[in-house]
């Protein structure tokens, strides 16, 4: 029996060790961890919400839209399919009959209905409403909306960016921003709100374990503050963080997965149009012959960045104009420019007219890019290049909310700015030239002089053929290039890294979450 | 000691607070731009005319200044623009961690500065002395956000004794003594980055006024009655070298927000300087005001308290009166 005793222990464990080996793992991750340099966005609401994108996407894991987007394109959300009848300008609906909310209740038509209804008298500011005439529903799970006239960004708009709220909560509700209710966050979506301290900057979700497009693959998923989101990523404290480009070589090193987004964000100079000299088209163009773009991607990024089409959109946008007008770097092009506008040299070899040396105050910023701020020296490059054809500069680093303050107030010569949402829809064309669509901006030029630009403009938002709105697209990039209100400086890189052993694929989003949010937190990265 | 002086001093105190109410309300309004401006006019929401004019309506900061003090002896210190919450609610979740940093950094190089001062005036003109002196003179003008960086990268990346952001784990499931140690693990870089940044300003204060008071006659006389050295040192002459660390101590509490801004920053700590900063950042005027009040208010309040500790300390201060 002794000697029984040990080959009987050695049988029992090899046995545990087989079992084990056979017993199909759980795939189901515990938790996922992100981080950022900012910590709080706000109330994951569509009423609390901050207006940018990391604020949208903390509100996205809790609600869905009628559709979403993934690495590809749009795809099936709440809405299992789509259409548009011409002759009605109406977009049907039929919804995937599975959905249900957090405390579930089933999603039905009724609750697209009311959103739209809701949003009608208490906007929710990042789609635009005033298109729809009325929605309606056809029985539980079809809802059709009515367009008063075409609206060419209906789908990246209500589609693709509008919350579905649920009725039986907020149809009592009279002051949604104040709210508070836990019931304020019943949504739809993957995951369920648990909790946000405004102290810590620090969130907690809870997997929807009814979710209509199966179960999350992380149990839990909490937002971080983190000063250093880099070295969070190497520590193993967050899963997934936004990184420098130079640091991606060192990072695959160490097995992390590295992506790039495509080039949806612009570097950009805003110009006072309204003021001599810069009221002058020729003088804006010298400006841009001036400015050598590659000089400040490498001299303040390392080479990390593309230099930016003047008309706005990159390459990467499905609607980029090839032909549209460029002004390569040309010093002496742009001095002959400056000389054809009657200015002379003096004795500085600065020029001067009548008298008066010509000075220009460059504003310059740390700007906010994906919900970090960043910071450059592309003030000190193009003041050193506008100095070098004689311009006389005086540069100017302010905290960025005060030369915000100063550019939407028209208290400035020039000044360097920032924006993404260049992937998405070309709407952003109007909101960035326009002061119909952008009066709200600093990003946005302002610029209503020109009467076809203003026209087209008009134009590609009614114009519900993909094709014939291209062509639109088009001619307005050439024409905001050749009037050149603003200089769209270069695309920076921008570039995350996750370790693939958490489990989770992160992606960028083909035009970007939701307008062309440029995060590659997609909550398609965490559904089965 | 007299009243009568004590009564005048409150009253001063009780004047300063009033002007500092009245700072609080109009400083925070000087400040170029505004909350829409801030918030809306570089993000991803492009509002419209009438869109910013709505929101403008409530979020100016338009409040007079008769309805600002109704408010402040109410209790009602206002709603974030921003977080859309009580500003009271804010002060309070952030205040906690704000005193665990800097309220333990501050003891700390305190603590250490004093007996490590002590020491080293007792041996003055010795190696450990001059060697003393020296590092924490260098030490000294090494700044926060040097050391914090170094620290960072030496025991969080390469190591990995230490975490790298937060106050704690964030909502980790486990019991109270390991949340408390949990807290403290956290706690450990931020906190040895601020009493490195503090302890040698006390260390050569203690040190500076200790040589002072080791050349007077009591203590020649403690020496000279046989009593032990440790007793010379810490009963007779240290206890006189004391208040200017105590006046130290309460000039300090006026950095206890902007001072701790970069270590907070630096490993994301939760803590008043950062919801201060954040607040400007956006032009949360409502927040900015409460911050800057409360704070303001601390500040007067503990040296209140210590023009009446001071008499207790030192007996001659309460004489001279």
């Amino acid at each position: 029996m002794r000697r029984l005793k040990p080959i009987l222990l050695y049988v029992l464990s090899a046995c545990l060790i087989i079992f084990i080996s056979i017993t199909p793992a759980s795939s189901q991750i515990r938790e996922i961890r992100i981080g950022d340099s900012r910590g709080d966005w706000g109330y994951p609401n569509p009423f609390r919400h901050y207006p940018r994108g990391p604020g949208y996407i903390r509100m996205s894991w809790v609600f869905d839209t009628l559709i979403w987007k993934d690495q590809n394109g749009y795809i099936p959300a709440l809405a299992q399919s789509w259409s548009f009848d011409e002759e009605s300008l109406c977009f049907i609906f039929k919804l995937n009959q599975e959905a249900r909310w957090h405390d579930n209740t089933p999603l039905t038509s009724e609750d697209v209905v009311f959103t739209i209804e809701y949003f009608k008298k208490h906007p929710y500011r990042w789609i635009t409403i005033d298109h729809i005439d009325r929605a309606s529903a056809e029985g539980l799970y079809s809802v059709r909306i009515y367009l008063s006239k075409p609206y060419s960004a209906f789908i990246p708009d209500i589609g693709g960016t509008m919350p579905i709220i649920p009725k039986h909560i907020w149809e009592s509700v009279e002051t949604p921003e104040t709210y508070n209710d836990p019931k304020a966050f019943t949504g739809s979506g993957p995951y369920v709100f648990r909790d946000f301290n405004k102290a810590k900057g620090i969130y907690l979700y809870e997997a929807f374990t009814d979710y209509y497009q199966g179960r999350p693959k992380a149990d839990r998923l909490i937002y971080i503050r983190s000063g250093k989101p880099m070295i969070s990523l190497q520590t193993g404290e967050v899963a997934i963080a936004n990184i420098k480009p130079n640091m991606a070589a060192s990072l695959k090193e160490k097995g992390m997965i590295v992506i790039k987004d495509e080039r949806g964000w612009n570097k950009k100079l805003m110009i006072n149009h309204k003021k001599p000299p810069f009221n002058n088209r020729n003088f804006r163009h010298a400006m841009a012959y001036a400015i050598n773009r590659q000089e400040i991607i490498d001299k303040s990024h390392l080479g990390f960045g593309t230099p930016a089409s003047c008309g706005l959109l990159s390459i990467d946008h499905e609607m980029y104009n090839p032909e549209t007008p460029s002004y390569p770097h040309d010093a002496r092009k742009a001095v002959k420019i400056i000389e054809s506008l009657g200015y002379t040299r003096g004795d500085d070899g600065y020029f001067e007219k009548d008298g008066r040396p010509l000075t220009v105050e460059l504003l310059s910023s740390d700007i906010t890019v994906a919900g970090e701020r960043v910071a450059d020296r592309d003030g000190e490059v193009i003041k050193k290049q506008l100095e070098h054809i004689g311009i006389s500069m005086n540069l100017v680093n302010m905290e960025q909310a005060t030369t915000d303050s100063r550019v939407k107030n028209w208290e400035f010569d020039i000044a360097i700015s920032g924006h993404g949402g260049i992937s998405g829809d070309p709407r952003i064309l109007n909101e960035m030239i326009s002061s119909r669509y952008g009066a709200g901006s600093v990003n946005s030029a302002r610029y209503d002089i020109n009467p076809e630009l203003n026209r087209l403009m008009e134009a590609q938002m009614l114009e519900m053929d993909q094709q014939k709105r291209k062509k639109i697209v088009y001619r307005i990039q050439e024409l905001y290039a050749v009037d050149l209100p603003a200089i769209s400086l270069y695309y920076p890189d921008s570039m995350a890294a996750y370790n693939p052993a958490r489990g989770i694929c992160w992606f960028y989003t083909k035009g970007g979450i939701s307008k062309g949010i440029p995060i590659p937190q997609n909550k398609m990265s965490l559904i089965k | 000691m007299k009243d009568g002086h004590y009564i005048k001093l409150t009253a001063v105190y009780f004047f300063a607070g009033l002007v500092m109410i009245y700072a609080s309300y109009i400083l925070p309004k000087w400040l170029p731009g505004d909350f829409v401006t801030a918030m809306y006019s570089d993000s991803n929401v492009t509002l419209t005319v009438e869109q910013e004019a709505q929101i403008r309506a409530c979020c100016t900061g338009k409040e007079g200044l008769s309805r600002y003090l109704i408010n402040l002896l109410s209790l009602k210190w206002g709603y974030s623009y921003a977080l859309l919450t009580p500003v009271s609610d804010l002060i309070l979740e952030a205040l906690p961690w704000t005193l665990l940093l800097f309220g333990g950094a501050h003891a700390a190089s305190m603590l250490l500065g004093f007996i490590f001062g002590v020491e080293a005036a007792w041996r003055r003109g010795g190696w450990v002395e001059k060697i003393s002196v020296g590092c924490m003179t260098i030490i000294e003008g090494v700044p926060e956000i040097c050391t914090g960086v170094v620290l960072l990268i030496i025991f969080a990346l390469f190591l990995g004794w230490f975490p790298a952001s937060g106050g704690e784990t964030a909502y980790a499931v486990q019991s109270t003594v390991n949340r408390i140690l949990d807290v403290g693990h956290h706690l450990v870089l931020p906190l040895v980055t601020l009493v490195l940044a503090y302890f040698p300003g006390n260390f050569l204060l203690t040190r500076g006024s200790m040589v002072m008071v080791l050349k007077e006659q009591f203590v020649q006389t403690a020496r000279a009655k046989g009593l032990p050295p440790a007793r010379v040192r810490y009963a007779h002459a240290a206890r006189n070298a004391l208040l200017p660390m105590f006046t130290r101590f309460g000039l300090r509490i006026a950095f206890m927000v902007t001072g701790v801004l970069v270590v907070e920053t630096i490993y994301s700590y939760p803590g008043m300087g950062t919801l201060l900063f954040k607040a400007i950042g956006v032009r949360d005027l409502p927040l900015i005001q409460g911050i800057v009040l409360f704070s303001s208010l601390a500040v007067l309040f503990v040296n209140l308290a210590m023009e009446f500790l001071y008499g207790m300390i030192d007996p001659r201060v309460r004489y001279a009166h």
